[in-house]
Order: structure tokens, then C-alpha cells, then sequence
């Protein structure tokens, strides 16, 4: 085996080893398949807090530089060690519980937050054959696992027995439960033309016969793409969709009343969270860890940094939504518009197949997978601009409506005030 | 015993514990999260069947989404702390889950009652044989629901009615919904009137040389009243 | 399948473990000097009146509802979806039926204005 070998498969090398000396020294069982998968959880767990460690410190760097500003530079080398002062305050800050809260709910909502996000990494494919557990529905699990945040948030927020803590969990929860339904829906085409939920047989159908990469879905499916990353911006709630944490109305939302390591938590189920949505986007439109020289690992931790790249440049950039635009831009938006797309892409796919034997079942035109992307592109795009242009002119219809109310309301106060104009000058 | 029996047996205890302390909780927000406690341990029964599909379902919608809705229904009702484990009606209850009880044990029970010339309960599951492991679920099982789904022989009518129901059950929720929003359209219009008529009498001929913020500020205490 | 699920009940318990040490190794080295007024929720500063938990608006059961029905739509599409590849031509009618009757009931929630927010 070469050393490129080595290197491209190191991550896979390195846990059969450690599963073949665990066998070794208890010998083939229950016992030694537990012992290994327990500490394959452990490394799972303990990478994914120090990736959050490290997103919080570029996230305030980049963000930073975006509005001009340096960012935590005192500790260490360009405010590198910044995470783990924040770690070490995290663990010695005093950690009150309202009195009045309702203590069983208060306490266990920050640890069922943390632990279901963690646990959605247990079926992420990082390299070929480095996978936690390769289930079969892989995606529709992740979605699954991180649905439970809700519950976690208003039991935060009732726990808390604060007016704004619980005011805001019923915000936070109203606007995650709504994005998922386009989460779900932009998931689809995808599977339509995998034939697969896992995440492995995605980025397996991303990928050349010759383990180079193929066409990645975001150039069959940009609109189901771009869909699904406003989802997932949403899900996660993060800015511009940040309506859970507007300081100015509802103080801090779910999380007033926490603080300490059970803040640090909720930090880190919502870090977690947003780095789940970054590997599953790059997985399911991007190809996941295929990719040319670079060790698949190394290009899979690539494409999630430019996504997550992308959050934070979206949270740098634009200002918060209003929550009637949230729940308009979801419902009246982003689901008719995903429902349309998967009839097309379903049509289309059938319509023009890439391989002899879906030809020789189901008929269909046989062309090559180029042609069949560039035909679902141009659909998508297409889907896209006429959604945008119904909604382009509906806007322009309620705004001409709202200034035509308001000049109208200025009439009648100018007729109200000429009616003073007899007597007293108007002021 | 296997480890699927002692798991199984684990998992059965979650989901009736969960199911007791709904019962008995007095707060009803407590009720809602032992629900989801109970759902959650479904979840597991669904695992050890080997139905991965119908765990994540089962979690998506009945953890993700049904218990929002029981939550959000449960802050909707008032003295959410104070709830009774029993009122008036608990002798109904008691008669309709102990005949509910009654069928499901026939069913599924060893127990068999013949009636004229069909024999209800006792039923024997297919593809299984006593003493046998049950077969394995086959690996192309979400291949094969997925065809069934758009076979009309199989469940496609079903597939389709379920739309339906949800279309149903959209009107359903709306058409409750609208009795208070009715209620509302008929109360702002009442206050729009209200206004109107204030305005007009302003603008008509000068009675009351009051400047209209004052006007306003007078009136609005009564309207917020009134919408209450 | 049982198998593949066997890592994640792992993982489960691992997560909650490690979060429920850490939370616990705080508790060991924060300090702990409660006082009545440190202990008031805190609601920018204004006396605490009453119990947050309060009745709720009814919009919020609205929403929940018209999100727990797509959510079921939605997830009776994955199993198709999966099966794309082999089902005949005619499935893919029978699921934009599917579609379109759901596409319905989001006009009609749209129409009685349920999806607006105020």
C-alpha cells in the first residue's frame, strides 16, 4: 500500500485497527463490539466538540473582519486559545436556577438539546467506509434526530417559568417546525435521483465509476438546493432568521434564564446543529467527500467549511427578518415552490434516463448524465424565476395597495385639518 | 433470553411508565412530556422489529411534530397545573378501555372465540412459525413500500386517500379556527365604525376644537376594552 | 437493521453521558452563592407578576396543525422516492395527484388567510 493510500484511508486504517485490538484483547463478542462502538461514540463526540470549539472562534473572526472590526485577538496567536477561555468561563461561572423554575424540565432540556444533535454524526460518511452506522435511511434519519430540539426548546422555555423565555420557545418553535416541511420536501428530488436515503449511496451516485467525482447534485438541483440551505439557515436559526434571540424584544428568547455549562449547551446543540446542516448539504449536493488528490476526508471537512463559510457570511451581511415575512417567505414561498419542483424533477426523470436498463423497463429517452443534469438545471432555474417573478409582482401589488391606503389616510387628515382651517390656523 | 427480549421488555416498561405518568400527572405539561417519553420508547419497538423507517417516522412525526401540537394545545387551555386525574366521566372511560383491552387481547391473544362459523382472535401472524425465528425483513423492504404506495392493488388507494384526509383535515382546522376569526373581522369592524364615525363628526362642522391626538388617546382605553 | 441501529442507541447514551458529566464537573468547580434576588427570573429588570404559564393564541395550534399535515405528506413521499427508479411510468401520476391535492389544501389554508401572521 502506498503512502497516498495510507494517507486518503487513514481514518478508515485507524479504526479498524482500534477494532481489531479491542477484539484481540477480549476476543470476538457482545463485549468487544460494545467496547468499540463506545469508544468510536467517545472520538465522534469529543471531534465534534472541538470542531464547535473551533466554529465559534472562526465564526467571531470572520463575521469580525466582515464588519471591519479585528475579532478575539488576546488569547493566543490571533485569539486562537479564545474557545478554550470561553470553555474554562463556561465551567466556572455560577449557575443560578430561577426559583420559580420547574426544575426536572429546566435541567434536562440543555442536555437533550446537546445530545441529539451529537447523535445525528453517528451516520455522516466521512471518508469511504468511515461511517458511524450506514443506515439505509440516513438522511430522513438526520431530519428525524433533529426534530427533537423542538420539544428540548419549549421545555426550556416553559421550565424557565419567564414570560419571555416561553414567549420565545413558542417563536422559535412555530419557525422551526415550519421550515421543515421544505427541508423534507427539497430532500426528495434528491432521493428521486439516488434511489437511495442513505447518505453513502448519495454521494455514491455523486461519484465516478473511477472514484473521481461526478456531476454533484446542486448543478441537477440548484433550486432544491438553495431551497433546502434556507432551511436549514432557518432550522438552525441563525441570522437572518434569528427571531429567537432578538435581543431587542424578547431579551435573549428560550435561553434567559440559563447560564454556565447549561448555557454552553444550548451553544453548542445550536453550533452542532448548524454543522450537521453544512455535512448534509455537502453531502447531498455537493458529493460529500469525493473529490480529486485531496484525501476524501480533507475535501469532505472542504465543503462543509464553504457552506458553513456561508452562514456566516449570510449572518455578517443581512438584517433580521420580520416574523410575518418568516412565515410568508416559508409557506407562501419556499413549499409551493419545492411541491412544483419535484413534479418537474419527477417527470423529467423519467422522461430522460441515463441508463439502458431504466430505458428497457420503463421507456424514457436515453441520453448522458451531462444532458440529463443541463435538462433538470434549466427546469429548476426556470421553476425559480417564475416563482420569484409571482412573487415579485404580488409584492408590488400589496405595496401599491399599502401606499394607495396610506395617501388616502393623509387625505382624510388633510381634510380633517382644513375642517379646523375656518377657525383656529392648523397647526 | 436474548438481548432483543431484554431490551424489548426494557423498551415495553418505558412506554407504560410513560403512559402511567400521563395519567397521573396533575400537570399537564408534564402529561405532554411523559407522552413523548412514551412515543420515544415506540420508537425503540420500531427499532427492534427492524422497521428503521417507521422509528425515524414514528420519531419525526409523533416527537418532531404531534407533541408541538399537544403542547401547544395544552397552553391553550387554562390552569394548565391544575389538572384532575379523574373527572365526572372516568366510569365510561373505564368501561370503553376495558372493552378496548378485551378486543386487543382476543386478537392477538392465544385465546380464541368462535362465533356462528368465523373464529375471531388468536391469529396467526403469516410467515411465521412457532418456535421459529420470525424471517428477516428483506434489505429492498423500503424499495418494495415504495411500490406498493403507487399500486393501485396494493395501497395506492389508500396513498391517495391519505392525501385527501389532509386536505380534509386542513378544512377541518381552518373551518374551527374561523368561528373566532369571524368574531375578530366582526369586532374590528365594529371599532372601525366606531372610528369613523368619531372622524366624521371631527371633520364636520367644529364642535369640539380638540386636537386629534387628544381625541385618540381618549378613545383608546374604551376600544381595548370593548376587543376584550 | 436491529445492528445498524445498535451505534446509534450507543452514541444516544454516550452524548448524554458526556454532556451530563460536564454539566456535573461545573457544578463541582462553580461557586454557589444564591440570594433571593439572584434567583428572581429575569425580565429586564421589572418585578416578576405572576406565572409565565399563561394561555397561548390559538394561531400557534394553527400552525403546529398545518405543519404536522405536510409533515405526513412529506414523509409518505420518501418511500417513493426511493423506489423511483423502478416503479412505471403511470406512479409518477398518481404521486402529482398527491401533490396537487396537497398543493390544494395550501391554497385553501391560503385563501381563508390561516398562513398569515399578525
Amino acid at each position: 500500500m502506498s503512502v497516498i493510500d495510507t494517507v486518503n484511508n487513514l481514518l478508515k486504517i485507524v479504526s479498524d485497527g482500534v477494532a481489531g485490538l479491542v477484539e484481540g484483547i477480549l476476543g470476538p463478542g457482545l463485549g468487544a463490539d460494545l467496547i468499540t462502538m463506545g469508544l468510536g461514540a467517545l472520538v465522534l463526540c469529543t471531534i465534534v466538540a472541538l470542531v464547535f470549539m473551533g466554529m465559534t472562534w472562526a465564526e467571531r473572526k470572520v463575521v469580525a473582519r466582515i464588519q471591519n472590526r479585528v475579532g478575539p485577538n488576546q488569547a493566543g496567536p490571533f485569539g486562537l486559545l479564545q474557545p478554550i477561555a470561553d470553555g474554562i468561563k463556561m465551567f466556572t461561572k455560577e449557575d443560578t436556577t430561577p426559583a420559580s423554575a420547574d426544575r426536572w424540565v429546566y435541567n434536562a432540556a440543555p442536555l437533550i438539546i446537546a445530545t441529539f444533535a451529537l447523535v445525528t454524526f453517528a451516520v455522516f460518511p466521512l471518508a469511504p467506509g468511515v461511517v458511524g452506522t450506514n443506515l439505509n435511511i440516513g438522511v430522513f434519519f438526520v431530519i428525524a434526530v433533529g426534530s427533537a430540539s423542538t420539544v428540548a426548546i419549549l421545555m426550556a422555555g416553559w421550565g424557565s417559568n419567564n414570560k419571555y423565555s416561553l414567549l420565545g420557545a413558542f417563536r422559535t418553535v412555530a419557525q422551526l417546525v415550519g421550515y421543515e416541511v421544505p427541508m423534507l420536501l427539497n430532500v426528495i428530488p434528491v432521493i428521486l435521483l439516488a434511489g437511495s436515503m442513505g447518505l453513502a449511496d448519495i454521494v455514491q451516485r455523486q461519484t465516478l465509476a473511477d472514484g473521481n467525482p461526478g456531476i454533484p447534485f446542486i448543478l441537477y438541483l440548484p433550486l432544491s438546493a438553495l431551497a433546502f440551505f434556507i432551511a436549514g439557515v432557518a432550522e438552525t436559526g441563525r441570522s437572518p432568521f434569528d427571531l429567537l434571540e432578538a435581543e431587542s424584544e424578547i431579551v435573549a428568547g428560550f435561553h434567559v434564564e440559563y447560564s454556565g455549562m447549561k448555557f454552553a449547551l444550548f451553544m453548542l446543540g445550536e453550533y452542532v446543529n448548524t454543522l450537521a446542516v453544512s455535512i448534509v448539504f455537502a453531502t447531498l449536493f455537493l458529493g460529500g467527500y469525493a473529490g480529486p488528490i485531496l484525501p476524501p476526508y480533507l475535501w469532505l471537512a472542504l465543503k462543509t467549511a464553504g457552506v458553513f463559510f456561508v452562514f456566516m457570511w449570510l449572518r455578517g451581511t443581512l438584517p433580521r427578518v420580520r416574523v410575518d415575512q418568516l412565515m410568508s417567505l416559508n409557506w407562501k414561498v419556499l413549499v409551493p415552490m419545492s411541491i412544483v419542483n419535484i413534479i418537474a424533477v419527477m417527470i423529467l426523470a423519467k422522461l430522460f434516463v441515463t441508463s439502458p436498463g431504466l430505458q428497457a423497463a420503463n421507456g424514457g429517452i436515453l441520453v448522458t448524465p451531462e444532458t440529463q443534469a443541463a435538462i433538470l438545471f434549466v427546469a429548476n432555474v426556470a421553476i425559480l424565476l417564475s416563482g420569484l417573478a409571482i412573487v415579485a409582482r404580488r409584492a408590488r401589488v400589496l405595496r401599491l395597495a399599502e401606499e394607495a391606503e396610506i395617501e388616502s389616510r393623509r387625505e382624510a387628515n388633510r381634510a380633517a385639518v382644513s375642517g379646523f382651517a375656518g377657525g383656529a390656523p392648523a397647526r | 433470553m436474548t438481548i432483543s427480549q431484554v431490551l424489548f421488555i426494557v423498551i415495553s416498561l418505558v412506554v407504560l411508565g410513560g403512559g402511567v405518568m400521563v395519567v397521573t400527572a396533575r400537570n399537564l405539561f408534564h402529561a405532554a412530556l411523559f407522552l413523548i417519553v412514551s412515543f420515544f420508547g415506540v420508537t425503540g419497538l420500531y427499532v427492534l422489529l427492524d422497521a428503521g423507517f417507521f422509528a425515524a417516522a414514528q420519531f419525526l412525526v409523533y416527537i418532531g411534530a404531534i407533541s408541538i401540537l399537544i403542547i401547544f394545545a395544552v397552553m391553550l387551555t387554562r390552569g394548565v397545573q391544575l389538572a384532575q386525574p379523574a373527572n365526572s366521566q372516568w366510569p365510561a372511560a373505564l368501561v370503553v378501555s376495558v372493552i378496548v383491552f378485551a378486543i386487543m387481547a382476543l386478537m392477538l391473544g392465544p385465546v380464541a372465540v368462535t362465533i356462528g362459523q368465523r373464529q375471531f382472535g388468536s391469529v396467526s401472524w403469516p410467515n411465521v412459525v412457532e418456535g421459529q425465528p420470525a424471517p428477516a425483513v428483506p434489505d429492498d423492504h423500503l424499495v418494495r413500500l415504495g411500490q406498493s404506495f403507487v399500486d393501485f392493488n396494493q395501497y395506492g388507494a389508500a396513498f391517495l386517500l391519505t392525501a385527501v384526509l389532509i386536505l380534509v383535515a386542513m378544512v377541518g382546522a381552518i373551518w374551527v379556527a374561523r368561528d373566532r376569526a369571524l368574531k375578530d373581522v366582526m369586532e374590528e369592524r365594529a371599532e372601525l365604525a366606531a372610528e369613523e364615525a368619531q372622524e366624521a363628526m371631527l371633520a364636520g362642522p367644529v364642535q369640539q376644537p380638540l386636537p386629534l391626538a387628544e381625541t385618540r388617546s381618549a378613545e383608546a382605553p374604551a376600544a381595548s376594552v370593548a376587543h376584550h | 437493521m436491529r445492528t445498524d441501529f445498535a451505534f446509534i442507541g450507543v452514541m444516544l447514551v454516550t452524548a448524554f453521558l458526556l454532556m451530563g458529566v460536564a454539566v456535573f464537573a461545573a457544578s463541582l468547580l462553580r461557586p454557589r452563592k444564591p440570594s433571593p434576588a439572584k434567583l428572581e427570573t429575569y425580565e429586564c429588570g421589572m418585578e416578576t407578576v405572576g406565572d409565565a404559564w399563561v394561555q397561548f393564541r390559538v394561531q400557534y395550534y394553527i400552525f403546529a396543525l398545518i405543519f404536522v399535515l405536510f409533515d405526513v405528506g412529506g414523509v409518505l413521499l420518501f418511500p417513493f422516492a426511493v423506489a423511483f427508479n423502478v416503479v412505471p411510468l403511470y406512479a409518477v401520476l398518481v404521486v402529482t395527484v398527491f401533490l396537487g391535492i396537497l398543493m390544494t389544501a395550501l391554497l385553501y389554508a391560503w385563501r381563508r388567510g390561516a398562513l398569515q401572521w399578525d
